[in-house]
């Protein structure tokens, strides 16, 4: 031994166990931290991807920029890429309707245009085609072809196909393909129904300043100007409500995390460090001054970071790779250029500095503690803990067993410990709670695809046959398939069911004599089958979905929401029973409410007054017999070729077919990749804290070793002993878990409801979540207490009791 | 009346070269209300004999009966029990919970029976032990005297068969240590108790009916010759 302080690793290996827990302890903390701050990095880098890839990658766009302003901007410094789009609205080519544009050559990248084969238009006469339309609509148009292409104002061109570019899976969807002409060719038309200018700034541009100046030189109003929310609220620099809203959100729950990380730190070092002031104590006593006991101290604590910091920056950085991991697999074309091992220097250097500062400062108070021991204390063995000078009067056992008594007395006493214990378990739930906000957010803002979702739908206007049901039916690839008739029909009931902002928006609703108001519009008549009731449940508001009932009593189910424009509002009020009045060709029909939907997974293109749902027998008793309007199809397997093209060829003939599958794997790709870090947080901060538990309660039961023993030389038996244990670990957990529980709804209240409100996300108490907390906790309680118990309770009594 | 009797009492430690013989074939018999002094040096067995009278360890060889009652095959559970209604230590180290004041660490061999304490006996102790007034201090709040008396206290609280004292003077200075053996002397008397007390002090030693000298592991009876 060379120096005093050599005393530090000796004590450390001497005590491996009790070392071991204070590092793993340090060790997750800096995990927590490393990882989740991590994850935010890679996740903001993935979801950067993810939104170029959805919305394009500009940050500007400038509404009817004149040449000039587009060539200012252009030549800004400041500018990476700009290019100019041009909506020409709905066209014909071939006589199939598709949607015109024109994109500037050089901005193509930007907005994920790329070209399969050919050239990109460049001649007046060249236009570029999307894959599936040059395939599906020309049988098969390949570059160099003639098309004919007539306009919104009635003229003609002839064209050259000059190339072909990949599918938009929302064009796909919809059955209107796109195309694309050259910046030239549109030089003549007059009739363009939007004109943009986008521009894509370079990284590290402060963009809302850029963007202020350039309204500001150019003298541009501000419904001129648009912005990619979207991907500024990636990039941080939204100064949209909704991103702040979650900037802040962001903000507070890291905090929390730093935080937590201290927290937890603190409590390990607090237990093991008080329950050696009697070895500080001998120390002093062999000669030691304050400032070597605080130097000793303080040493141990580094010793004791050097070795935690390196595998919870590990295992920080594993957390970030299983989350990368997962998307590249599921997706590399979009994340192709994020390296597998993407390394979040932010995340580490703050796990270092978290791991550091709290081991500096957990150890200051304890050094600090040790160092005031006075060495008569240390040798005579008493006052190994300070305890209140007031004189202490009753005991609990009068109330209740005496072990549990026991138990929740020597909590009680301990104040500081029981409050870093509750503290350190109050905030692992209040962060659970908090990321909790974020899978809300994620669920009301992001739709993904629901059981109800086609593949694909047969959309026709003159209506579909029970032949072709049966055709369909009977292909080997289709796994379900479900048809709805629709109609727009003239409905009426009692007047007073209608909303006064509806009926504001009519002025004066006119009342006939037998009481019935005269329909200002046509509501909407649709009918489901068995499968589609089903899907429709969890929407239902009131009443029931009993298909027997409706047909043998003439049910419809309303349908609350309604969107018009875009909007979603409520045009009625209905509650059940009430009447309804349909005209039908043979008079009218009264059918009866029998349950209310809050929406249905599909909009009318025309506004109408309400929707109506009903059996399919119900609709053909009202509207007569109709075949279907839309037949959607889900197919066994989604990449299912051939089945789809033998629905192609079922297609034609005034049957049209969307195919909706890459819009679907788009929206989906969209959730995925936030559902992937979102549960990633929630996850990793469940792990942790679960692991922090048992840690803290490992530690505690550790250090009470030789206390434990005492208790069962003076006669406590191993069942007493357990449930002295197990009640002073309860005690913690209650306290901590009903403080988290209250705190973390709390806290998830104020930020959905200052924060989120832009969403349409209502806070509603987290019962579901808490009951889940509780249950971990107890169990993860009982179970970190058991196994260091069965340990001490399997050693000597006189192994411990005179081990000191 | 026998109280207590051992039996070939053999404990060895380690095994090789660090094996040790820490007690070697110990026999003898106590019969009830005697206070027998255990001396001798440093490491020489002295402790290892009282855990073993105490249960609190297993012999390698040997048997020990207490009240008639053999102690090596008592299950754990049941053994607890044995223990805080037979048995009452007193450590050099007092060992007193830190939590619980003067009046509930004499109580609670008794509380851990779930026994109803016997006040008027629990107030003849505190008044024996002079700890009448300091019945509602915490531990830490006692000299180290006053922390052995509460020690006592609990070892005499449930009237056990015999009370082992492993140093009870150890950590005291000359006055306290003699008002405790003093103490001891009283309560084994007054309450006709059983006390086996180890001490390094022959002038304490003396005080017992009988003294035991253990010396690398044998036991031997000053005075009586080994038996």
């Amino acid at each position: 031994m060379k120096s005093y302080l050599m005393l530090v690793h000796s004590y450390l290996k001497a005590h491996s166990k009790k070392t071991r827990l204070a590092v793993i302890s340090v060790a997750m903390s800096v995990a927590l931290v490393t990882g989740m701050f991590s994850m935010v990095d890679v996740f903001l880098r993935f979801e950067k991807l993810q939104v170029i890839y959805t919305y394009g990658n500009y940050h500007l766009a400038v509404k009817d920029a004149s040449d000039e302003e587009a060539s200012i901007i252009r030549n800004r410094i400041d500018v990476r890429n700009a290019g100019r789009w041009k909506d020409l609205g709905i066209g014909q080519i071939n006589g199939a309707d598709c949607r015109l544009g024109a994109l500037d050559e050089v901005f193509a990248g930007n907005m994920n245009i790329e070209v399969l084969q050919g050239n990109f238009p460049r001649e007046k006469n060249e236009v570029m085609l999307e894959k599936w339309a040059a395939e599906r609509l020309f049988q098969g148009a390949e570059t160099g072809n003639l098309v004919r292409i007539a306009f919104e104002d009635n003229t003609e061109k002839k064209f050259i196909v000059s190339g072909i570019y990949n599918d938009l899976g929302k064009m796909k969807a919809e059955g209107v393909p796109g195309v694309m002409m050259s910046a030239s060719g549109t030089e003549g038309i007059t009739d363009v129904r939007q004109n943009l200018f986008f521009v894509e700034f370079k990284s590290k541009v402060r963009i809302n300043r850029a963007v202020a100046e350039i309204k500001g030189e150019l003298d541009i109003a501000d419904d001129r100007i648009g912005l990619n929310t979207h991907l500024l609220s990636v990039i941080g620099q939204s100064e949209h409500k909704a991103a702040v809203g979650l900037y802040t959100i962001g903000a507070v729950l890291f905090t929390l995390v730093l935080i937590a990380g201290v927290v937890m730190i603190y409590n390990t070092f607090n237990i093991s460090v008080m329950e050696r002031v009697r070895q500080f104590g001998l120390l002093r006593c062999v000669g030691a001054s304050k400032a070597q006991i605080k130097r000793l101290v303080r040493k141990e604590g580094l010793a004791i970071a050097l070795r935690a910091i390196p595998p919870g920056i590990a295992l920080g950085m594993l957390m970030a790779l299983v989350c990368s991991a997962i998307l590249k697999f599921y997706n590399n074309t979009i994340f192709g250029e994020i390296p597998l091992f993407s390394i979040s220097i932010a995340g580490i250097l703050l796990g270092i500095a978290i791991g550091f500062l709290t081991v500096f400062m957990a150890s200051l108070v304890p050094a600090k503690k040790a160092a005031g021991v006075s060495p008569v204390n240390a040798v005579s063995g008493s006052n190994e803990m300070k305890i209140s000078k007031t004189v202490k009067k009753g005991f609990l056992s009068k109330l209740m067993r005496l072990e549990i008594a026991m138990g929740m007395n020597s909590a009680f006493m301990k104040k500081k410990t029981l409050f870093l214990m509750a503290c350190s378990i109050a905030l692992s739930i209040i962060m659970f709670l908090g990321f909790n906000v974020f899978i809300d957010f994620m669920h009301t803002s992001l739709k993904t695809t629901k059981p109800n979702t086609p593949d694909i739908s047969l959309v026709s206007e003159k209506g579909m046959g029970e032949e072709i049901f049966e055709r369909l039916s009977g292909l080997d690839g289709v796994k379900r398939i479900y048809g709805r008739k629709l109609a727009y029909v003239n409905a009426s009931f009692d007047v007073s069911r209608l909303r006064e902002t509806y009926k504001k928006s009519f002025g004066e609703i006119k009342t006939e004599s037998n009481g019935l108001f005269v329909p200002p519009e046509k509501s909407w008549l649709i009918s489901y089958d068995e499968n589609q009731f089903r899907w429709a449940k969890p929407d239902l508001l009131e009443g029931e979905l009993s298909a027997a009932r409706m047909n043998e009593e003439n049910g419809v189910i309303a349908v609350a929401q309604n969107l018009r424009n875009n909007i979603t509002t409520e045009t009625v009020g209905f509650k059940l029973g009430d009447k309804v009045y349909i005209d039908t060709p043979t008079g009218k029909k009264e059918l009866t409410v029998m349950g209310i939907l809050r929406q249905v997974p599909f909009n009318s293109q025309e506004l109408t007054l309400t929707a109506f749902v009903v059996t399919e027998k119900v609709f053909s008793d009202t509207m007569g017999e109709t075949g279907f309007k839309v037949i959607d199809i889900q197919l066994k397997n989604r990449k299912d070729e051939r089945t789809v093209g033998i629905l192609k060829s079922m297609a034609g003939d005034g049957i049209n077919l969307l195919d909706v599958r890459q819009k679907n794997s788009e929206i989906n790709q969209l959730f995925l990749t936030m559902a992937v870090f979102v549960y990633g947080f929630v996850a990793v901060i469940a792990i942790i804290s679960i692991l922090n538990i048992i840690n803290t309660m490992n530690t505690s039961v550790v250090s009470k070793t030789r206390y434990l023993g005492v208790m069962r030389a003076i006669g406590m038996s191993g069942r007493q002993l357990n449930s002295m244990v197990l009640t002073e670990a309860a005690t913690y957990s209650v306290i901590g878990s009903a403080a988290g529980a209250i705190i973390g709804s709390l806290l998830q209240k104020i930020l959905i409801m200052n924060y989120l409100s832009s969403f349409n996300i209502k806070w509603r108490f987290p019962l579901f979540q808490i009951a889940i907390i509780l249950v971990l906790v107890s169990t993860v309680t009982v179970f970190s207490v058991i196994s260091p118990l069965k340990r001490i309770r399997e050693k000597g009594i006189t192994e411990i009791v005179n081990s000191l | 009346m026998e109280i207590l009797r051992a039996e070939n009492l053999s404990k060895t430690y380690g095994k090789g070269e660090t094996r040790v013989e820490a007690l070697k074939n110990a026999s003898f018999s106590i019969e009830k209300g005697e206070f027998i002094s255990i001396v001798g040096p440093s490491g020489s067995g002295k402790s290892t004999l009282l855990n073993l009278i105490g249960a609190l360890d297993n012999p390698t060889s040997g048997k020990v009966f207490l009240n008639g009652r053999y102690i090596f095959d008592i299950k754990e559970e049941e053994l607890a029990v044995f223990r805080r209604r037979n048995i009452g230590f007193v450590f050099q180290a007092y060992n007193l919970i830190p939590e619980l004041n003067v009046e509930e660490n004499i109580v609670l061999p008794l509380l851990l029976d779930y026994k109803k304490p016997d006040k008027e006996y629990i107030d003849e102790l505190l008044n024996t032990l002079g700890l009448t007034e300091r019945r509602h201090h915490l531990p830490n709040q006692l000299s180290g005297g006053q922390q052995q008396r509460v020690a006592i206290g609990r070892a005499l609280a449930a009237k056990p068969a015999v009370i082992l004292a492993d140093e009870p003077t150890g950590n005291l200075d000359s006055r306290n240590s003699r008002d405790v053996i003093d103490l001891m002397k009283l309560s084994v008397d007054k309450y006709r108790q059983t006390l086996l007390m180890i001490t390094h002090n022959e002038n304490y030693a003396a005080y017992g009916d009988r003294v035991f000298r253990v010396e690398d592991g044998i036991v031997a009876e000053l005075g009586g010759g080994v038996r």
